[in-house]
C-alpha cells in the first residue's frame, strides 16, 4: 500500500499540487437487529476505497474512488489537482495550514475481545433472548420489541507530501434494546436501554457489549414502558430540571459540540447545518455557562468514540479546553481553520466517515468534566423538580441557541426524593441561559457515552462521537412544551 | 453515453449463481454505480470541492425464513463470491423472520425511457463548469445588495446506474442523472446578520437556475433587516413550497409507511379511510410523474412502482407497502421499498401535492395576523403517534398583518400536530418555477399553526 500512496502523492506533485494527502481505508461492520422475535437485519459491511486531498493554485481539491489500483489512483490524483485548481480561481487568498509534525506511526484501539472474532451466534443469542424476555414481561401490553448489536472497524492509512505515514485501526461496538407498551385508550410508550436509537457504543472490544448486561435490564425496561402508559403528562411550568447522562449527552452534542466546531463558526456549514453564535470575537469573553461548566474536546479519552491516534489529516490526538469555569475559551479545529483565526495548532478534529469523503471538523469526545456531587446528593438537594432520561426527540436552531428536547421518561422530584413517573417530557431553553443555570454535576455516574449518528456536511456524512457526562441540575427551565401545543391548543 | 447495463447484469448473475450454488432458497442482489461531484461555497469562495466514484453491492440470501446479507464496495468476481459466502454464513445461523413469505416474483415494467432520465450535459459536467456556476452564483447574489457578505451552498451533479435481480426472475436496470443548487446568502449591516435561501433541482445540470436562485436568496437576505419578536401563539401561516416539502417528508415517513403503521408508530394508526385533513388537501406518490425531477419505475427490491393516493380530498387513503409489509397485511406491494441507512422499509419518496389557484401575493393579502415562512430547519418528530412535529424557521420569516408584510422575524419554533394544523387549509397555490425540493408541492396558507417559541434577541 505504501507504494500506492507514493504514486498518488508524486502524481499530485507532478500535476502542480503544493500539498497532497491520501487516505486508503477499509471499513468493516457487523449489524444485527432483532424485531418482535424476527430477524430484521443480519448484515456484514465492507467498504474499501481511497480519497486524495490536494491544494493546487491555493484551492482545495478532493477526489476518491472505490477502485484501489495504480491506474485509478493516478486518474483520481489528477482529478483532485484539477478540482483544486478550479477552486483556487475563486479564492481571495490561498489556503494555509498551521504547522503540525509529520510522523510515521501506528495506532490501534485497545480491546480485550475482538468483536469480529466473537461468533455471530453469541451476539444473536443475547439479542433474541432480550427481545423475547421483554415481550414476556406482559405479552398483552408489550407489543413492539427490538434489540440491536453493531460492530465497526476502520483500517486506514494516511500519507502526505509532508512525509507523514500513519496506519490506524479503530474499533468500536455496542448495542441495546427497546420496547413499546400499548394499552387500550393510551398513547404507545417506548423505553430503551441503555440509550435510545439502538443503544450505546464504546471504542472497546466485545467486553463492552457484554458489560451492558441487556438480559439483567429487561424487566426494568419493560416495566417502565408499561408504567408510562398509565403515567401523568409532563406539567407545563418552569422548574428545576435534572438530566441524566443518556439525555445530557445529546444536550452537550447539540449545544456545545456543534457550536464550537470552527469550520461551522467560519461559515462552511452556513447553507446546511448552520452557523454558530460562538463567534471568534467572543473567544475568552463569552460567559457560556456557570462556573461549574467545564467542557473539553478530547480525542485521547480511553474508550471514546472520538478517540484515535491521529485525525484524518495526520494530527496527533489531543485534549483542548472549550469551556473553562463557564467561560468560552476554545474551538474544535483543523489545520486550515486554526490558521484562519491565528491559532497555533489544530485541535486534531478532522475525520471522514468514508474513504471517499472529505475530512471535516467533527466532534471527538466532547466531555463535561465531572463535578463534585454524587447523583443521589443532587436529587436529595432538590425540593421540587423533574428528572429526565433517554432522548426521544431533538431540535435546535441553526446558530445553536434555541433548542427543544423530548425524553422517553421523567420522574417527579419531591422533597429530595424520586416520585411518580411522568410521560412525554419535553424541555426548551436558550443555550447560554441553560448552561448558566447549571449548579450541580455528578461524578459517581459519569460515563463516556457514544453515539454513531452525527450528521454533517455536503455530501452528507455520519460520524461516531463520544460525550462524557453524569447527571446535572439546571434551574428555571421551561418543561412540558408539547402538552400546551397540542392538548389545549395553547402556546408556550 | 455507454451504459453499464450488461456489466451490471453479468455481475448480478455472478452473485445469484453463487447463492444458488451455496444452497440459498432465494436471493436478491443489487449493484449500483455512482459518480458524483459537489462544489461547496462558503464566504463567497469555493470552500470544498469533491468528486466520488462508488460501486455498491448488496446481497440478500434466504434459507427458508432465515436471512443474511452483505453490503460491499468491491466489484471483482472473487470478492463478489466472498460477499455471497459471507451472507450465506450468517443466514444459516440467523433466527427466522416469521413474517417473510417470499421475495417478489418476476415482474413486468412500464419503463421510463432512459433518454428522459439521463442528461448528457450532466454526465459531461466538469470542475471548471461548476466553478463557473459558482462564480455566477456569487456575483449574482452580491449584485442584489451591498450588504450581502457571504454566499454559501452547494452545486452538485451525479450519474446513477443500478441493476436489481432476484432468484425468482426479477430483473431491472435503471439509470438517471440529477443536479442541484442550494444557496444560503448572508447579509450584514453592522447591527444584524440576515440570511436568505433558495434551491433548484434539475435532471440537466446546465438547466439549473443558478442566477435566479442566487438572486432570490440574496433578496430574502436583503429584506431580512429589522427583525422583530412576536409572542408565541397560534398564527395564520403562509408556507412557501420548501416549508411544505419539509413537512411532507415527515408526514410521509412517519405516517404513511406500512412499517411505521405495523410498528404502532404512525399517527394514522386505525385512521385510514377517515377524513383527517382539509378537503383541499390531495397528496400522492407517483414515480412516473414528469413534473418530478427524480423519478423511478421500480423500488429498491425491483418491484414496479404504482401511483399511491395518500390523501384524497382530506381523506387518509392508503399506506405505502413493500413485499414484506404487504404480505403481513395480506395485500399487494405498492412498490415503495426503500433501503437506506441499514433499514428496509416502505417509504413514499416521489411526493406531489395537488395545486390550487392561489399565489403568495393573494395569501399575504388574505392574512390578518400571520407569518410568511421560507422553510424549516431541524424538524423532528416529538410524538409520531400523535403526529406532533417540531422545527424552526430559517432563512427568512416575516410578520403579516391585515394583508401586508410588516417586518421580518427572528427565529421561531413550531410544535404542533399535522392532524390539527392540516385539518384546515385556507389557500393552496401554484407550483413554483423552481424545483425547490425533491417533492412537487405548492405554497399553502393555513389558518393556524402553533408557534411554541420565539427568539427575543
Amino acid at each position: 500500500m505504501r507504494d500506492l500512496t507514493q504514486i498518488a502523492l508524486e502524481t499530485c506533485s507532478k500535476e502542480g499540487a503544493s500539498y497532497a494527502d491520501i487516505r486508503i481505508v477499509t471499513i468493516t461492520g457487523e449489524d444485527i437487529a432483532i424485531k418482535r422475535g424476527n430477524i430484521e437485519s443480519l448484515n456484514l459491511r465492507t467498504t474499501k476505497g481511497f480519497g486524495i486531498r490536494t491544494i493546487a493554485d491555493g484551492g482545495l481539491g478532493f477526489a476518491g474512488s472505490y477502485d484501489i489500483t495504480t491506474n485509478e489512483i493516478k486518474r483520481v490524483a489528477k482529478l483532485a489537482v484539477r478540482i483544486g485548481k478550479a477552486s483556487g480561481a475563486t479564492r481571495k487568498k490561498p489556503i494555509e495550514f498551521v504547522d503540525e509534525k509529520a510522523v510515521e506511526d501506528t495506532y490501534k484501539t485497545p480491546f480485550k475481545k475482538d468483536p469480529f472474532s466473537v461468533p455471530t451466534e453469541d451476539k444473536i443469542e443475547i439479542l433474541v433472548e432480550a427481545d423475547k424476555r421483554m415481550r414476556e414481561v406482559n405479552p398483552d401490553v408489550i407489543k413492539m420489541t427490538q434489540s440491536d448489536y453493531r460492530g465497526h472497524r476502520e483500517d486506514k492509512i494516511f500519507a502526505s507530501t509532508e512525509g507523514a505515514y500513519i496506519t490506524q485501526q479503530i474499533t468500536f461496538c455496542g448495542g441495546g434494546m427497546a420496547c413499546t407498551a400499548i394499552s387500550p385508550g393510551t398513547q404507545p410508550q417506548r423505553r430503551s436501554f441503555p440509550g435510545s436509537f439502538r443503544g450505546n457504543f464504546s471504542a472497546e472490544g466485545y467486553e463492552y457489549f457484554e458489560s451492558l448486561n441487556l438480559l439483567e435490564n429487561v424487566e426494568k425496561t419493560a416495566k417502565e414502558a408499561i408504567a408510562l402508559t398509565e403515567a401523568k403528562a409532563c406539567p407545563t411550568e418552569k422548574t428545576t430540571l435534572l438530566i441524566d447522562g443518556h439525555q445530557l449527552m445529546l444536550q452537550i452534542h447539540e449545544s456545545c459540540g456543534h457550536p464550537t466546531e470552527l469550520d461551522r463558526v467560519l461559515g462552511t456549514e452556513a447553507a446546511f447545518a448552520g452557523t454558530s453564535f460562538m463567534t471568534p470575537d467572543l473567544l475568552g469573553k463569552l460567559q457560556y455557562g456557570s462556573e461549574h461548566v467545564n467542557f473539553v474536546a478530547d480525542s485521547t479519552s480511553p474508550t471514546g468514540l472520538g478517540t484515535y491516534g491521529y485525525d484524518d489529516e495526520g494530527v496527533k490526538a489531543r485534549k483542548v479546553d472549550l469551556i473553562r469555569e463557564g467561560l468560552f475559551v476554545g474551538y474544535q479545529s483543523s489545520r486550515e481553520t486554526a490558521a484562519i483565526i491565528g491559532l497555533e495548532h489544530s485541535s486534531s478534529g478532522m475525520r471522514a466517515d468514508d474513504p471517499q469523503k472529505l475530512p471535516l471538523v467533527r466532534m471527538v469526545n466532547i466531555n463535561l468534566e465531572p463535578g463534585d456531587w454524587k447523583r443521589d446528593e443532587i436529587i436529595a438537594d432538590t425540593k421540587k423538580g423533574v428528572l429526565m432520561s433517554t432522548n426521544k426527540s431533538w431540535s435546535i436552531d441553526d446558530k445553536r441557541l434555541n433548542f427543544q428536547f423530548g425524553t422517553e421518561i421523567a420522574w417527579e422530584i419531591v422533597n429530595g426524593e424520586i416520585g411518580n413517573i411522568i410521560k412525554s417530557p419535553t424541555y426548551t431553553a436558550i443555550t447560554p441561559e441553560f448552561w448558566g443555570s447549571m449548579d450541580a454535576h455528578s461524578k459517581d455516574d459519569w460515563k463516556l457515552l457514544g453515539t454513531p449518528n452525527c450528521g454533517k456536511g455536503q455530501p452528507g456524512q455520519v460520524m461516531y462521537v463520544g460525550h462524557g457526562c453524569g447527571t446535572a441540575r439546571f434551574h428555571n427551565i421551561r418543561v412540558g412544551v408539547t402538552k400546551e401545543a397540542t392538548d389545549t391548543d395553547g402556546v408556550q | 453515453m455507454e451504459y453499464n447495463k450488461d456489466l451490471l447484469f453479468e455481475k448480478c448473475q455472478v452473485l445469484l449463481k453463487e447463492a444458488a450454488k451455496l444452497g440459498a432458497s432465494q436471493a436478491e442482489v443489487r449493484i449500483g454505480l455512482r459518480t458524483t461531484a459537489l462544489t461547496r461555497l462558503a464566504n463567497s469562495i469555493i470552500d470544498q470541492n469533491v468528486a466520488e466514484r462508488h460501486a455498491n453491492v448488496r446481497t440478500i440470501v434466504y434459507f427458508g425464513k432465515q436471512k443474511g446479507s452483505t453490503t460491499v464496495e468491491i466489484l471483482d468476481d472473487t470478492s463478489l463470491k466472498q460477499a455471497v459466502a459471507d451472507a450465506v454464513k450468517v443466514a444459516k445461523i440467523s433466527p427466522e423472520n416469521k413474517d417473510f413469505k417470499s421475495l417478489p416474483e418476476k415482474q413486468t415494467y412500464d419503463e421510463i425511457p432512459l433518454a428522459e432520465l439521463v442528461s448528457k450535459n450532466t454526465i459531461n459536467a466538469t470542475p471548471e463548469l461548476r466553478a463557473e456556476y459558482a462564480t455566477l452564483a456569487i456575483d449574482s447574489a452580491h449584485a442584489i445588495d451591498k450588504r450581502i457578505t457571504a454566499v454559501a451552498g452547494a452545486i452538485s451533479h451525479g450519474l446513477y446506474e443500478e441493476a436489481i435481480q432476484n432468484s425468482l426472475g426479477v430483473e431491472v436496470y435503471g439509470a438517471a442523472t440529477g443536479s442541484n443548487v442550494n444557496l444560503t446568502v448572508l447579509a450584514e449591516d453592522g447591527k444584524e446578520q440576515t440570511a436568505g435561501w433558495s434551491s433548484d433541482n434539475r435532471n440537466d445540470f446546465t438547466q439549473l437556475q443558478i442566477k435566479t436562485v442566487a438572486e432570490k436568496a440574496a433578496k430574502k437576505a436583503a429584506d431580512g433587516f429589522g427583525m422583530q419578536y412576536v409572542d408565541p401563539g397560534n398564527y395564520e401561516v403562509i408556507l412557501e413550497p420548501a416549508a411544505v416539502g419539509g413537512l411532507m417528508f415527515f408526514m410521509s415517513y412517519f405516517g404513511f409507511s406500512a412499517m411505521m403503521y405495523q410498528d404502532y408508530i404512525s399517527f394514522l394508526r386505525d385512521k385510514i379511510g377517515e377524513k383527517l385533513f382539509d378537503e383541499k388537501l390531495n397528496l400522492w406518490d407517483d414515480g412516473f410523474d414528469k413534473r418530478l425531477v427524480y423519478r423511478s419505475f421500480y423500488d429498491d427490491e425491483g418491484y414496479p412502482k404504482s401511483k399511491l393516493d395518500m390523501i384524497t380530498n382530506g381523506v387518509a387513503m392508503n399506506l405505502a407497502y413493500d413485499t414484506l409489509t404487504a404480505d403481513k397485511d395480506d395485500v399487494k406491494s405498492t412498490g415503495h421499498n426503500a433501503k437506506f441507512r441499514g433499514r428496509s422499509m416502505p417509504f413514499p419518496g416521489n411526493l406531489l401535492i395537488g395545486e390550487g389557484n392561489s399565489n403568495l401575493d393573494e395569501m399575504v393579502a388574505e392574512t390578518k395576523n400571520g407569518i410568511l415562512i421560507t422553510h424549516f430547519h431541524y424538524q423532528n418528530a416529538v410524538n409520531p403517534t400523535k403526529g406532533i412535529f417540531t422545527g424552526l424557521t430559517r432563512d427568512g420569516a416575516w410578520f403579516v398583518k391585515d394583508g401586508e408584510i410588516q417586518y421580518p422575524l427572528r427565529t421561531l419554533r413550531y410544535t404542533d400536530s399535522v392532524l390539527r394544523f392540516f385539518a384546515n387549509i385556507d389557500l393552496i397555490g401554484k407550483y413554483s418555477d423552481l424545483n425547490d425540493t425533491q417533492a412537487k408541492v405548492p405554497p399553502i396558507k393555513l389558518p393556524s399553526l402553533t408557534i411554541s417559541g420565539s427568539q427575543k434577541e
